[in-house]
């Protein structure tokens, strides 16, 4: 049967409080722009890099830029900013996130102001941009590059954990030490571009505020244990924004919390995602294809739920020893211990941190098979996949597929192809059943 | 005794020949990539550093089912390699935490090939005393490995010859690249890349005999046609291949001077001699020009570019250069973002660009032999 082409991009929800979460997001670049208005300091940042809690404490707006890259793509209105980027000079298969933020930047530096129906507003002219080495090397090149269409002051941290089979011991203290560092440096850099101190209580506030939140988002992705699922990696993909967007804001603690007490509600209830749950899903890794969400809803018409998922919650909680006393080193211990929380398991196992993970979340939440999406453009998130696979073929025997567009580019994306290889993968779990 | 710009086409053709020979001796080879690996540690250690190539005109046929293809080509071509067993010879593997696809490469080589010793140094992005500080520790871990790995201690005396050593391979190599000042240029650029190339996975001594050689030879031999010809500059990752070099100088231009990842980016500074010379070593190796490391910001736009770049102004100008070629292998992130910026610099000199990205493959060579044309008729 024919198919007809799908336009919207977004997925159906399964719980209330992912509904809400379009709120968040406006929030974020509504509030920039007022915080523009009002005076006070905005900044470039990327998501993920440890220090959110510090440029909260610093009363400084966060404005996350692959956010708003991820957010112009789920609108599709990521073409004029990615053809504007390669226009200018950059290749098209350099990471389409930084390729959308190097565009608008662009784009409004020509246009004098912010272009006529961007996304929520667009993104104000940051006073300040704060790169990190985080997660993946574009994380720092881009804001280097952006100086192109920003002349503004520009900063930059190392985030550095050790490789799988450093001993830990040896060289854990140099780790830390750096890590501390290198917030220090960005802590000097905020002082000087502010004018204000830094408030080391304010600093512990946002910590624990933070860490609250990720505590509550913990709870509530173990209760997705239950069967039917109580929530599907879609709404996974809208949650994330309280736990990524907000650390060290108390809305990201109230929103874990009512998003908490729904979950278990649904689980005490037995309300699942779907009403006939066939095969529970693993979403192995891979940023989300924000153009193409509803495919989760696809996977869902066959019986299959998303049942948890790898990307975006990259760490359990970890313990900081109580003797750490001051906020910046326990924020360097804290990047430390997440970075390094499954080596020991890697060691005694499979010798990979990653595929240890995914085992745990195999074996605990009675997963039946596991998608990847790999994306042309973020190597960060893509390389390993395949290794991860075969890794993990070893330890089970439960069908994979490799799904591959790019998080934002559509030119890299083919909906026939997709639900082709769907279909193979439904009917796989489906002869496995049947045994 | 053959000519030493024979025996290094023999070692650039047959890049391993002599490392077996070596090993076949009771030596311990050490492969490495990229140029963050301080290859006056192993020598120290009288190892032998190897620094990993891939092939240019070699398809990748097995990588695939173990790395993704939208990861850097030569670094997938390097993994090909391994797996068809052409790295076997190979004790150790080192990979330095240079980009994102390297440091996941070594995750997937140590499982899929691991050598007797893997160990892959943290390399800092950012720049700075405190950079400078972990770098140095994260040299003392590799060096404790080593320790371990070998049963010997690192002898400090060693590593302060090995750093003699290094340093005069540098100057003898740059004492080479004062050849192609002169116009016409005494030697081709598929000749320097050559010689580089067939000194990747040989001690520096005799790296150092065979420049030195070559250097006389050349000055020996007649002088080339005097057509004024343009003066090119290229920038760019890893070109351990002639065929792009050739494909440049047959369309009718001098390549004069580079700035690549397989030329003076690895050797064109002296590590100072300092009394650790490991202090020296790690201040030396972390300053390395390379796209994947962040310079810091100063005040303007550019003056940032000035103070990133005014290394290449200073080859521009010395080496009387008339445009520049970038060769950007595909998928490498940061340099696919420093081009624009380069670029902008250059032009800001007046120096005329052709930005160029490409597989890592001879095969497709061919297809930029026009584009090269047209930008070298323009420039006249
Ligand atoms: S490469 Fe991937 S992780 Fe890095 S900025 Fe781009 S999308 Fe984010
Ligand atoms: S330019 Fe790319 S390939 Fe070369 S050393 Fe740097 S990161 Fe590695």
């Amino acid at each position: 049967m024919e198919q007809k082409e799908q336009t919207k991009t977004t997925a159906v929800k399964g719980t209330d409080m992912a509904r809400k979460v379009r709120g968040l997001v406006k929030n974020i670049y509504r509030s920039a722009h007022e915080a523009k208005a009002q005076g006070k300091k905005v900044a470039y940042m990327m998501v993920s890099s440890q220090y959110d809690e510090i440029i909260r404490a610093m009363d400084v707006v966060p404005i996350p830029t692959e956010n708003y890259a991820g957010l112009c793509a789920a609108k599709r209105e990521m073409d004029r900013f990615l053809l504007k980027a390669e226009a200018d000079g950059y290749s098209q298969v350099l990471c389409s996130y930084a390729r959308i933020g190097l565009g608008f930047d662009s784009l409004r530096k020509e246009l004098g102001g912010i272009p006529e129906g961007a996304p929520d507003g667009g993104m104000p002219t940051p006073d300040m941009m704060l790169g990190s080495s985080a997660v993946c090397d574009p994380r720092y090149k881009w804001f280097q590059a952006a100086g192109r269409y920003l002349d503004v002051p520009t900063y930059s941290i190392d985030v550095v954990w050790p490789p799988v089979d450093a001993d830990l011991k040896a060289v854990r203290d140099h780790y830390i030490q750096y890590q501390k560092e290198q917030f220090q440096g960005l802590i000097s850099f905020m002082e000087q571009q502010t004018g204000k101190k830094l408030n080391k209580e304010r600093l512990w506030e946002t910590i624990r505020l933070s860490d609250e939140a990720w505590r509550l988002w913990y709870e509530i992705d173990r209760m997705r244990v239950a069967i039917p699922s109580p929530m599907p990696a879609q709404d996974h993909f809208s949650v994330m924004v309280a736990g990524y967007y907000y650390p060290g804001m108390q809305e990201a603690v109230d929103f874990y919390q009512s998003l908490y007490d729904e979950v278990k509600y649904k689980v005490e209830n037995k309300i699942g995602v779907i009403p006939d749950e066939k095969y529970r899903i693993l979403y192995g890794g891979g940023l989300p294809p924000w153009h193409t969400l509803w495919i989760f809803n696809y996977f869902e018409s066959f019986g299959a739920v998303f049942a948890i998922e790898r990307q975006y919650r990259a760490y359990d909680p970890v313990e900081v020893p109580s003797s750490v006393k001051d906020p910046v080193e326990f924020l360097a211990w804290r990047s430390f211990l997440r970075a390094t929380q499954f080596y020991e398991k890697a060691r005694a196992n499979s010798g990979n941190p990653t595929v240890e993970r995914l085992l745990g979340m195999i074996d605990r939440y009675a997963i039946d098979g596991v998608v990847f999406h790999a994306c042309r453009s973020c190597r960060a998130t893509t390389i390993g996949q395949v290794h991860y696979k075969n890794i993990l073929g070893r330890y089970t025997d439960i069908p994979m597929m490799q799904l591959v567009s790019d998080m934002v580019d559509l030119r890299d994306y083919s909906e026939a192809q997709w639900k082709a290889q769907i279909g193979a993968f439904i009917e796989t779990l489906a002869g496995r059943s049947a045994r | 005794m053959k000519p030493a710009s024979i025996q290094l086409d023999e070692l650039y053709v047959q890049r391993d020949k002599h490392a077996k020979e070596l090993r076949d001796s009771g030596k311990k080879v050490i492969g490495y990539f990229c140029c963050f690996v301080p290859d006056e540690i192993i020598t120290a250690f009288d190892m032998v550093p190897y620094r990993i190539q891939g092939s240019q005109n070699k398809a990748i046929d097995q990588a695939d089912a173990y790395i993704e293809p939208m990861a850097c080509p030569f670094v997938r071509s390097c993994f090909n390699k391994a797996l068809k067993g052409e790295y076997d010879f190979l004790d150790g593997f080192v990979a330095p935490h240079s980009c994102d696809t390297v440091e996941r490469m070594y995750n997937i080589w140590c499982q899929n090939k691991p050598a007797p010793f893997n160990h892959l140094i943290n390399v800092p992005h950012m720049m700075g005393p405190s950079s400078e500080k972990f770098y140095r520790q994260e040299l003392d871990y590799f060096v404790k490995s080593l320790e371990n790995w070998t049963g010997h201690n690192l002898d400090t005396g060693k590593l302060r010859d090995a750093v003699r050593l290094y340093n005069e391979r540098r100057a003898v190599l740059r004492a080479l690249y004062d050849l192609r000042k002169s116009d016409p240029p005494l030697v081709l650029g598929t000749e320097i890349t050559t010689v580089l190339v067939a000194g990747m996975g040989i001690p520096a001594a005799k790296h150092i005999e065979l420049v030195k050689q070559f250097i006389d030879e050349v000055k020996g031999r007649p002088l080339p046609q005097t057509q004024k010809l343009p003066r090119i500059f290229i920038w760019g990752n890893e070109l351990d291949d002639i065929a792009f070099i050739k494909l440049v100088e047959e369309c009718g231009a001098w390549v004069v001077m580079d700035d690549l990842c397989t030329g003076t980016r690895f050797f064109w500074e002296d590590v100072p001699e300092t009394a650790d010379p490991l202090d020296g070593i790690a201040t030396r190796y972390l300053y390395t020009h390379c796209p994947r490391s962040n310079v810091p910001q100063t005040k303007t736009r550019a003056g940032d570019l000035e103070n990133r770049y005014s290394y290449i102004n200073d080859f521009i100008k010395e080496w009387v250069v008339n445009g520049a070629i970038f060769y950007i292998v595909r998928y490498c992130d940061t340099c696919e973002l420093e081009g624009p910026d380069l670029r902008e610099y250059l032009n800001g000199m007046g120096l005329p660009v052709l930005m160029i990205e490409d597989d890592y493959s001879t095969s497709t060579i061919g297809q930029l032999r026009t584009r090269v044309q047209a930008f070298l008729e323009m420039i006249g």
